[in-house]
């Protein structure tokens, strides 16, 4: 028997090295490189495979209160789940039409004795709110017009902070006055009935009018105005009761709609599950493009929703996005600057590796645009139109897209974004880039080559939201326009709420990077950012236009049925605003998103925020592509496990020997 | 014309600023100590090295800085001496034919060593460019900075008592609040740009050397000559001007190149903050912050960072380098 010295030490390395052996080859085979967590469930109710689909998202929703909610990330997950008293028919865009959602049918209009507009309104019968504990015995209780009735209330109640009741304050009867009192007692008597909205029956309500307002409808479509349950409000305040804490209402929404928030970690995902009890509306049976037929023929008439969960995943970065989307673990993205080259060929087509693949690109032109706000207050700006007109035609809008949004955007002739009534396709902004005129329109503005008459160079300011890297570039970019054409331009960097402050005081020259999304596709809502009785802090007029004859466009307008007529007024407000210039023109937001195979794009009504009760999902085709481009390697495994073996064969060797 | 006075001013001011430098150096150029320090630094390779490379910079940021009235407004020399490159329309590799932009790439105007910027600057120009930004900060602060800290360090060692008890309560207090945190708050309420970053930086920065002349001066305040200087019945002033002052230039000297260049950096690290030079100022820290987008896009740009990161680091240690130097040829010990 050879001898040995330490016999236990060469056991340790022994089981060590089988230890690490046994470790690499389960690390390789049992790992999978899914971020997301298993599904809420394995199957539905009836037996079928459970249907997830999966969606990146930029940060938390702010609010999911219906009477507050405005930003686009809070209104992706607040649509799903809050259902309003109309929607937008999710095919018909052009123009854009409104369907019955909570109500059996569209609001009946009628005139009142002694003047003023109704609307009457029935709710559709037994709607249940979401199961939840805030309702006796846990289990959802039926929708009734005076949960339409409490949200309206909450609207005029100056605590919830509406952030539309000055709008709709001029229209809808009694909606101002109880707000101003309950800001002046600070209370509000939740027991006292509005004016504007009437409880008729259990289903019936009607909606009291001043004057005729046709976008009244638009607004039912929006969740300003989505029913809302007592219960919930009161129950989900924010406190410990009996040692168990309750959340705030606004992240904890009780509703109507076809999902429900299964789960909600903040920072990190958003889980919605469908609500089995929903009936409210089916899969539309037509409206859709041709080229749609196969996809959406079997599908009409379809319970809605159609997929068992949605998981949004946060990402405050967009890298993993593309790379999780690229491995098939997102079924779908937009394309971002970063990923942009790698995605799209020059000639604005999907790179051959993707069509491959099957995804599918989308070209998505949101109904807004994007200007620069001119102070018509301003000594030097405002008398002087002609230097306006300079301004405008000395900006390059061209020149912006191509660097900073890869050329996707639409440079905005003016102020209307297609697809919203008034738009005049061929119509091209008078003082469009073009510097010799702009040099031209300078000499008539009184400052030849950029100096007025004494010589002195004209100096303007420019307020921009600073911070990032991209805002200064765009700043310099800008600065240079300008500077091509003498002027000298101080930029000066605010963080976004001292440049909203400054826009609400008046207290800038050029403010850089407004913008206005279509609240709903209506001319009035582009307009009225430029009428007079608009002004700041309540109103968005931020450029203090005042123009009597604009005006009186306007207030014909506003209150007109869409119609020819209506149109061709549309078209002089446009030509007014074109010709004086309070703006400087830059974009309509256009972006390209991409789709997998497995989730094909049902609907892009760019008035939805995602749509999602109507999406798809092709489970198998899905687990069978994922594996297809996940193929694991197997030579890295038995690189480590050769580098295992040899190194501990080594070392045995080196310990034998001595 | 009152649109050329402001160019005037900061011309004024370079030249200002360097006759004050050089009369400083001549006036202590005639002593003993400097001539020998002078001697050993012409034998130390890397020190003169270093000082060349500093020339350099210090040529480039003076061309930016002398600006001379066009038609078109003010230009500096720099922008007349590289007018011959054209603009481009978007990034651009370093010397490729067309842009970058895989949805349009156009043609080039002309081939540019190290490339374009988004938008479609030369980037070897903007660097050169964002030079100005560095020694204007690190000039502007030190000259704040350097005679407050001097005279407060001399004034503690020489008077002692309460004067000292004073300032240094003033500089523990301000050493003992974490310096970004300061400088970013100093710059939140003053605002940006060149003059008050370089106030921001001159009020947290004169710590260092007021304890660094301090401790000398209190080692020469018990030197022989100070005492004979005394029993002559020569003034206060006279002392802290005549002999003590001149006996702690050197190190004024040596701090003031090592502390020039964390001005340097101090400047970087600000811009890349988004608190530092103003929009339209070119800065190597504003262009290091653009490229954390532009590492991530693909195909990446990765001339921006690699061309600004080089010049500051070129600068900065040049700087140490040079102060290093400077430390070695005054030290006694290597006489």
């Amino acid at each position: 028997m050879p001898f040995r010295r330490h016999p236990r030490r060469p056991l340790f390395f022994a089981a060590a090295f089988r230890g690490l052996l046994l470790l690499s080859v389960l690390g390789v085979g049992g790992c999978s490189n899914s971020p997301h967590p298993e599904p809420l469930a394995e199957k539905s109710e009836n037996g079928a495979p459970w249907k997830a689909r999966y969606s990146a998202l930029p940060e938390d929703p702010r609010s999911l209160d219906p009477q507050v909610t405005y930003d686009n990330v809070s209104r992706r997950i607040m649509e799903p789940v809050q259902e309003c008293l109309l929607e937008y028919h999710p095919f018909k865009t052009d123009p854009y039409e409104l369907r019955p959602c909570l109500l059996t049918q569209l609001p009946v209009r009628t005139e009142r004795e002694g003047g003023g507009i109704s609307y009457q309104c029935e709710l559709k019968s037994g709607i249940l709110f979401h199961d939840d504990p805030c309702f006796p015995g846990g289990k959802g209780r039926e929708l009734e017009a005076k949960d339409v009735e409490f949200a309206f209330q909450r609207m005029a109640d100056p605590k919830v902070e509406c952030p539309v009741v000055s709008t709709l304050q001029d229209y809808i009867e009694g909606l101002g006055e109880t707000f101003e009192a309950a800001r002046k007692s600070g209370e509000f008597d939740y027991s006292k009935p509005l004016s504007g909205l009437k409880v008729t029956g259990r289903y019936t309500f009607e909606i009291r009018l001043k004057e005729a307002y046709p976008q009244l409808l638009y607004w039912l479509a929006m969740h300003f105005t989505s029913p809302v349950a007592r219960e919930a409000v009161e129950y989900y305040d924010g406190k410990t009761h009996e040692g168990v804490a309750r959340e705030l209402f606004r992240f904890h929404p009780v509703a109507t709609g076809p999902f429900r928030i299964a789960e909600w970690k903040r920072n990190t995902r958003i889980r919605l599950q469908r609500n089995p009890g929903y009936r409210t509306t089916a899969f539309p049976t037509e409206g859709w493009e041709a080229a749609q037929e196969g996809l959406l023929r079997p599908l009409a008439g379809r319970a809605l929703p159609l997929v068992d969960e949605v998981s949004f995943t946060i990402f405050r970065e967009s890298i993993p996005i593309f790379l999780l989307f690229r491995q098939g673990y997102l079924d779908g993205m937009g394309v971002g600057k970063d990923a942009f080259s790698s995605l799209i060929t020059p000639s604005k087509d999907l790179s051959a590796k993707y069509l491959e693949r099957g995804v599918t690109l989308h070209r998505d032109t949101e109904p807004s645009t994007y200007f620069m706000s001119i102070n018509m207050e301003d000594p030097v700006l405002g008398p002087n139109k002609k230097l306006r007109q300079a301004l405008s035609a000395a900006f390059n809008a061209q020149g912006y897209l191509d660097v900073f949004f890869n050329s996707v955007p639409i440079v905005a002739e003016q102020l209307l974004p297609p697809g919203i009534a008034g738009y005049q396709k061929d119509f091209r902004n008078p003082y469009a880039f073009n510097l010799e005129k702009a040099k031209a329109l300078m000499v008539e503005a009184g400052y030849p080559g950029g100096r007025d008459a004494s010589g002195k160079t004209l100096e303007l300011t420019l307020d921009t939201n600073g911070g990032s890297a991209d805002e200064r570039l765009m700043a310099e970019f800008e600065q240079r326009q300008f500077e091509a054409i003498g002027i000298k331009v101080k930029v000066i960097e605010n963080p976004f709420a001292r440049l909203m402050e400054k826009m609400d005081q008046g207290s800038f020259q050029i403010s850089a990077g407004s913008g206005w999304g279509a609240d709903y596709p209506d001319p009035e809502n582009f307009f009225f950012l430029y009428y007079s009785k608009n002004l700041p802090p309540t109103g968005k007029n931020h450029s203090r236009y005042k123009n009597p004859e604009f005006d009186r466009l306007f207030e014909t307008m506003a209150t007109m049925e869409n119609s020819p007529e209506r149109e061709q007024i549309a078209r002089k407000l446009n030509m007014i605003l074109s010709e004086d210039v309070p703006h400087l023109l830059t974009l309509h937001r256009s972006v390209f998103g991409l789709t997998q195979p497995w989730a094909p794009r049902v609907q892009s009504n760019p008035m939805l925020e995602g749509g999602l009760k109507y999406a798809v999902v092709d489970e198998a085709l899905r687990e069978k592509l994922r594996g297809d481009w996940n193929r694991k390697p197997l030579w890295p495994a038995l690189l480590l496990a050769a580098c295992v073996v040899s190194a501990g064969t080594f070392a045995l060797n080196v310990y034998r020997r001595s | 014309m009152a649109a050329f006075d402001l160019v005037w001013v900061q011309n004024l001011s370079v030249f200002t600023g360097y006759a004050l430098l050089g009369g400083a150096l001549w006036r202590v150029a005639g002593t003993e100590r400097w001539k020998a320090a002078w001697h050993r630094l012409r034998g130390d390779r890397t020190g003169m090295a270093a000082l060349a490379l500093i020339c350099v910079f210090l040529l480039v940021g003076t061309l930016e800085s002398f600006s001379v009235p066009q038609p078109t407004g003010s230009r500096t020399l720099l922008q007349l001496a590289t007018a011959g490159i054209p603009q481009e329309k978007g990034y651009s590799a370093p010397l490729a034919t067309t842009t970058l932009s895989v949805a349009n790439p156009t043609p080039l105007a002309g081939r540019h060593l190290l490339g374009t910027d988004a938008l479609g600057r030369d980037t070897l120009v903007q660097t050169l460019r964002a030079t100005r930004s560095a020694l204007w900060i690190g000039g502007l602060t030190s000259i704040i900075y350097i005679p407050l800290g001097v005279l407060l360090g001399i004034l503690a060692a020489f008077y002692r008592g309460w004067v000292d008890d004073v300032v240094q309560y003033f500089y523990s207090t301000v050493a003992a609040v974490p310096e970004i945190l300061m400088l970013v708050s100093i710059l939140m309420v003053l605002g940006k740009g060149l003059g008050t970053m370089a106030i921001a930086l001159g009020i947290t920065g004169w710590v260092g050397m007021a304890r660094l002349i301090r401790g000398e001066t209190l080692r020469q305040v018990e030197r022989p000559y100070v005492a004979a200087a005394r029993a002559m019945g020569q003034s206060d002033w006279k002392i802290l001007m005549r002999h003590l002052l001149p006996n702690v230039m050197h190190l004024v000297l040596i701090k003031a190149v090592l502390g020039f260049s964390g001005l340097v950096l101090a400047e970087a690290v600000l811009s890349y903050l988004g608190v530092g030079s103003p929009v339209g100022t070119a800065s190597w820290g504003a262009m290091i912050d653009a490229s954390r987008s532009e590492l991530s896009r693909e195909p990446f740009v990765w001339w921006n960072i690699s061309t600004s990161a080089g010049a500051l680091f070129l600068l900065v240690l040049a700087l140490n380098l040079f102060g290093d130097s400077l430390r070695r040829a005054f030290d006694p010990k290597h006489g």
